[in-house]
């Protein structure tokens, strides 16, 4: 039952801020506890296999969508990073001075339904609470947001995301017409029965391309990225950090959950092509980071091209390369949470964020620099932080089946990361400070609490990779058994 | 068994004790100067006496040569194919070049006391020196090529982070971002080779490998790439002399005696993956860099990139040494290097200390005098360098051009002239800093360093003389047939199978060669009040000054490859944007109306019910 609040945390009392933190923060704790009690079911014949803590209701009988939730190997890290991120965010959402209430509101709104949507068992119910969390995120940056340009960014970004949505759910309703059922468990154990129960290959094609393109217009897929720089610039600190650090995985986790095992042939046909894709944002999106002039538009930038890491793992089909994409898509949404929580800082104290008017910042603001500095060589890929983990866990994955492409990679991630990341550092950090540079303080007291949370577990991952490997392994039967449906030709 | 323990313990203390200070100053102690100050210094000497005690305990018999037993915490695993386990690998050459690391780390350290006294960034300087040392032990130890990868990382990070430790200053920032970025262009073909080691021989692990022996051509070149980056190879080597905007030690331990060695040890330790043609070009690659950057040195007027160039030229030639065949007399010479390289920049710092920070060589003088100690350092030092007889350096570099000379007779020729024109160019640095008359208020004001300065001065110079003789042991350790990681060095030429002509030959055109250069020098230099070179040689002194304008063309290189995809990229960018932007404007003021009405409504579960009667609808739509 402990879960089930966890799924919906519904305290819409008044009490605003601190009820947020709060919630967020029993979410923290239920989630740190399912991470260490997690012991999936080890029953080979039942149809939970896998799974742990497995809940079910029945929700609408008449189309067989029931309220089924569990976690496995890969979606225990998911809601452990989620809620860590979510407790982040509600601390880093003190900015917000006007109807705190309702932002309290969308903001829990959007952890219940993201924590929930990496829970869920039922393909439907899964897309169902992603709707939730996603809906706040438009909400929240047409009115909270900053600048001139954010109900154009609420716009654009709600077509965008919908459209991709959308995509998504005309697969997921092909795939209900096949099996007539949305129950997720049950569809995989009739593919790995004997006679494997699969669409044609006709068919697959067709899915697995909607799934593939709706949902990777979700992750900012080269080429539908373009709303990613808008949307972040324009987000709310908080919004910021949930969106792109754990709203974003969505895409990814319901790939890899959904799209990978039920459509083989599918994936088979369309991955090559995602290979491809993802170089679209390793190298694109990091040479267009390499241009801003805004930090913000730099961090989206450059979260955006981090994104192929986890597309070019999946695209390698190999159980190394697929676990680096879950342990990516980990370490991302600490670092991406990380970052714009850092730039939010900024925004609030020198309300700007063009690295060509600030400087010499680490002499201002030790704490702040500091964290930033590390945040900055985390995205980078220097060990010691989670994000070289998974890169190098998809690198040596995806370098037995597509080397040409896994070596261009290398390139982004060694060199133009490098050189994106360290200008940031070199302008904001580093040189002198302007005479007219405004007047910025450090991140006072306890609201340091949320960075350094952030950053002790991009650290604590970093050392010790394990920590994420020895759970995913629990899954690694799904995992290989997908590879393996896909190497069957 | 107890010798196993000892080991295990002692290289955990050797790695872990510098990371624990970095960190504990990181959390908290950096309050207190001196109490960081202290943590750093202390953990680099016990680190300084465990590698003695390892060193002294377990360098003898190649056949002791016994990998440390796993320590036990695997740092990853995926399947059987993909492991990581961290372990330290003790062999003759990781006791040695750990040794180098803790000496040097230590009397830097001490200097540094003296020297950093009034920054404001004491206590992070010294986190940084602890970091670093963390960093390079870790790559002494690495017992797999993958733990290596990250250790090597960490190098480059350390040093980024020291070469811009005056951040405020552009200069220092740049050079800093620099550093790091061109290091991570030989990472990224290391990275490439170790992809393909992994994917030709299956593991990671270096005994295992040694035991498989040598990788394609192309691999091994690869995997040189990274030594390219880090020992600042021609032509990854316009980092270095930028590197000197950090402070002097800083320059001292990680730009001269070991970060930049880091890739030379790298070559010799892996030296079994390489095949003859990729050691034919590894060889020439080094040659070049030694002359180049000799040539390089020959007109630079700061006396911190005079050495700076220096060793770029001698990283050259013990690349050159590894590619000749001869890993032994690489590392003899690195480890000779070590010593009278961080003399000569600490020397200098004691210098640039006494002189308020004035570097240019033209603007010092008369020193000699005023800075006696100092000057003495300096020239054992120099003489080290040059190769004068029964200076450590002679030895070392005779082991070298006698191994050039058995196996690749024309870079037996290069190297002398190297030889020579090292002479040349320390004689120079030598007499215009040293000799003569004081050419500025900061040079007549010159007052000798305290103790904490002096004193590593004076150890250093005793090893710069030293270390090449025999009695020392130093010579013996390497010369005895050497065959690390069991006997797997195919193709290596010990340094005792060189043949008595080759040697016979080197010592003679050595000596002769750094004899000549030095009387060069000495006649052009002694009291000149300006460089006569300019007028002497015109174009070729001006290429020389401007370093072959390799940065400009590389500056140019950037500019119209990367800078200008990155540049329509982004247009790109903007272009779709702002076509959709057109196309969009209109829509949107009507649909933050909608949205705002939603919220003002203030009743979310009427909104979630909505989104949910909708998807319904939808699903009933496609159902029936």
């Amino acid at each position: 039952m402990a879960l089930m609040l966890m799924a919906v945390p519904r305290e819409n009392r008044a009490v605003f801020r601190w009820g947020a933190i709060l919630a967020t923060l029993g979410s923290l704790v239920l989630a740190l506890f399912v991470f260490a009690k997690f012991e999936p079911n080890t029953d080979l014949t039942s149809i939970n296999h896998g799974y742990a803590f497995v809940q079910t209701a029945e929700w609408i009988p008449a189309l067989g969508i029931s309220f089924h939730v569990g976690v496995d190997g890969v979606s225990v890290l998911l809601v452990l990073m989620a809620a860590i991120v979510a407790f982040a965010a509600a601390c880093c959402a003190s900015g917000i001075k006007a109807r705190e209430k309702e932002f309290a509101i969308l903001l829990l709104l959007m952890t219940g339904g993201i924590l929930g949507a990496f829970m869920a068992l039922d393909i439907f119910l899964m897309y169902f609470l992603h709707e939730l969390a996603l809906i706040p995120t438009f909400i929240m940056i047409g009115v909270w947001g900053r600048g001139e340009n954010r109900e154009f960014a609420a716009y654009k970004t709600t077509l965008y995301l919908s459209l991709g949505a959308l995509l998504a759910l005309v697969g997921l309703i092909m795939i209900y017409l096949h099996y007539e059922t949305f129950n997720l468990p049950d569809i995989i154990h009739r593919i790995q029965a004997d006679h494997g129960d699969l669409m044609t290959t006709g068919q697959q094609g067709l899915v697995f391309a909607l799934l593939m393109f709706g949902l990777g217009i979700l992750v900012g897929l080269w080429p539908f990225h373009t709303w990613a720089p808008l949307a972040y610039g324009a987000a709310p600190t908080a919004t910021a950090m949930m969106h792109a650090g754990v709203i974003k995985k969505f895409g990814l986790f319901m790939l890899i959950r959904v799209a990978l095992p039920i459509l083989p042939d599918g994936a088979q046909q369309w991955l090559p092509v995602l290979a491809w894709l993802c170089l679209g944002n390793l190298l694109y999106c990091g040479l267009v980071a390499m241009r801003q002039k805004d930090l913000n538009g730099l961090i989206s930038n450059s979260s955006v091209a981090h994104m192929g890491f986890v597309f070019l793992g999946i695209a390698s089909m190999t159980f190394i390369g697929l676990t680096g994409s879950v342990m990516v898509m980990v370490a991302h949404g600490l670092l991406a949470a990380l970052a714009f929580a850092l730039s939010g800082h900024l925004h609030q104290q020198a309300r700007t964020l063009d690295m060509d008017k600030l400087g010499g910042l680490l002499t201002v603001m030790p704490f702040w620099g500091t964290l930033l500095l590390m945040a900055v060589l985390a995205g980078c890929g220097l060990p010691g932080f989670a994000n070289f983990a998974g890169e190098i866990t998809v690198f040596f994955g995806a370098w037995k089946t597509i080397p040409l492409i896994t070596g261009i990679a290398a390139w982004a991630a060694l060199v133009i990361g490098a050189v994106y990341m360290l200008r940031a550092a070199r302008q904001l950090l580093h040189g002198p400070r302007a005479d007219d540079a405004p007047h910025t303080d450090d991140i006072p007291g306890w609201h340091k609490l949320p960075f350094i949370i952030l950053l002790g577990a991009l650290l604590l991952f970093g050392f010790a990779p394990k920590l994420l490997t020895n759970k995913i392994e629990t899954a690694s039967e799904s995992l290989e058994h997908v590879v393996e449906m896909y190497k069957r030709k | 068994m107890i010798d196993q323990e000892l080991k295990l313990t002692l290289a955990m203390g050797v790695l872990l004790l510098p990371l624990l200070a970095a960190v504990s100053i990181g959390l908290g102690a950096r309050r207190w100067r001196g109490l960081s100050a202290g943590l750093s210094l202390g953990a680099s000497v016990i680190a300084f006496l465990c590698s003695l005690i390892l060193f002294i305990k377990f360098h003898g018999a190649p056949a002791a040569i016994v990998p440390a037993p796993d320590a036990g915490i695997q740092w990853l695993q995926l399947g059987e194919e993909f492991k990581v386990d961290f372990a330290a690998l003790i062999d003759p050459l990781s006791l040695l070049m750990l040794l180098i690391v803790t000496t040097v780390g230590t009397l830097v350290q001490i200097f540094s006391l003296a020297y950093m006294r009034t920054d404001a960034g004491y206590s992070r300087y010294f986190a940084g020196l602890s970091l670093f040392l963390f960093s390079m032990i870790g790559i002494v130890l690495a017992s797999n090529l993958l733990l290596l990868f990250i250790f090597w990382e960490l190098v480059g990070v350390s040093s980024y982070l020291l070469i811009s430790h005056w951040f405020e200053k552009p200069a220092a920032a740049d050079a800093g971002k620099k550093a790091f970025i061109t290091n991570r262009i030989g990472d990224f073909g290391f990275l490439l080779g170790i992809l393909f080691v992994w994917q030709i021989h299956g593991t990671l692990d270096i005994i295992e490998l040694a035991g498989m022996g040598a990788v394609t051509t192309t691999t091994g070149l690869l995997i040189f790439c990274g030594a390219v980056g880090k020992s600042a190879q021609f032509p990854l080597h316009v980092w270095l002399p930028d590197a000197m905007e950090g402070p002097t030690p800083v320059s001292a331990l990680i730009h001269a005696a070991t970060m930049v060695a880091a890739g030379v040890y790298m070559l010799c330790k892996l030296f079994f993956l390489f095949t003859a043609d990729a050691l034919v070009i590894i060889s020439w690659v080094g040659g070049i860099t030694a002359l180049l950057a000799a040539l390089m040195a020959i007109q630079q007027n700061d006396i911190k990139r005079i050495l700076a160039y220096s060793t770029l030229s001698q990283l050259g030639y013990m690349v050159m040494a590894v590619g000749c065949a001869g890993p032994a007399a690489s590392l003899f010479h690195l480890t000779t290097h070590a010593a009278f390289k961080a003399l000569l920049f600490l020397g200098a710092g004691a210098v640039i200390y006494s002189c308020h920070h004035e570097q240019d060589i033209w603007k010092l003088g008369g020193l000699r005098k005023k800075l006696p100690i100092t000057f003495r350092a300096f020239v054992i030092g120099a003489l080290a360098l040059t190769g004068f007889p029964l200076m450590s350096g002679f030895w070392s570099k005779d082991a070298i051009l006698a191994q050039a000379y058995a196996t690749n007779q024309p870079l037996f020729y290069l190297g002398v002239i190297v030889a020579l024109l090292t002479a040349f160019y320390m004689m120079r640095c030598v007499l215009v800093a040293f000799d003569g008359d004081s050419r500025s208020d900061a040079a007549n004001d010159a007052k000798e360093s305290p103790a904490e300065m002096t004193l590593p001065l004076i150890l250093l110079s005793a090893l710069s003389i030293g270390l090449g003789w025999s009695w020392f042991g130093l010579k013996v350790f390497l010369m005895n047939p050497v065959i690390w990681l069991g006997s797997k060095m195919n193709g290596a030429v010990p340094l005792n199978q060189i043949s008595p002509t080759a040697d016979l030959a080197a010592i003679i055109a050595g000596t002769v060669a750094s004899l000549a250069g030095l009387a060069l020098g000495w006649v052009i230099y002694k009291g000149a009040k300006e460089d006569p070179l300019p007028s002497k040689l015109g174009a070729m002194a001006r290429g020389m000054r401007d370093k072959f304008y390799f940065d400009e063309i590389y500056a140019w290189l950037n500019k119209w490859t990367q800078e200008r995809l990155s540049h329509y990229a982004d247009w790109f960018d903007r272009w779709i944007i702002a076509g959709l932007g057109v196309r969009g404007t209109s829509g949107a003021v009507d649909l933050t109306g909608c949205l705002l009405r939603l919220v003002q409504s203030g009743n979310l579960q009427t909104y979630a019910l909505l989104l949910a009667l909708g998807l319904l609808v939808m699903l009933a739509f496609f159902l029936f």
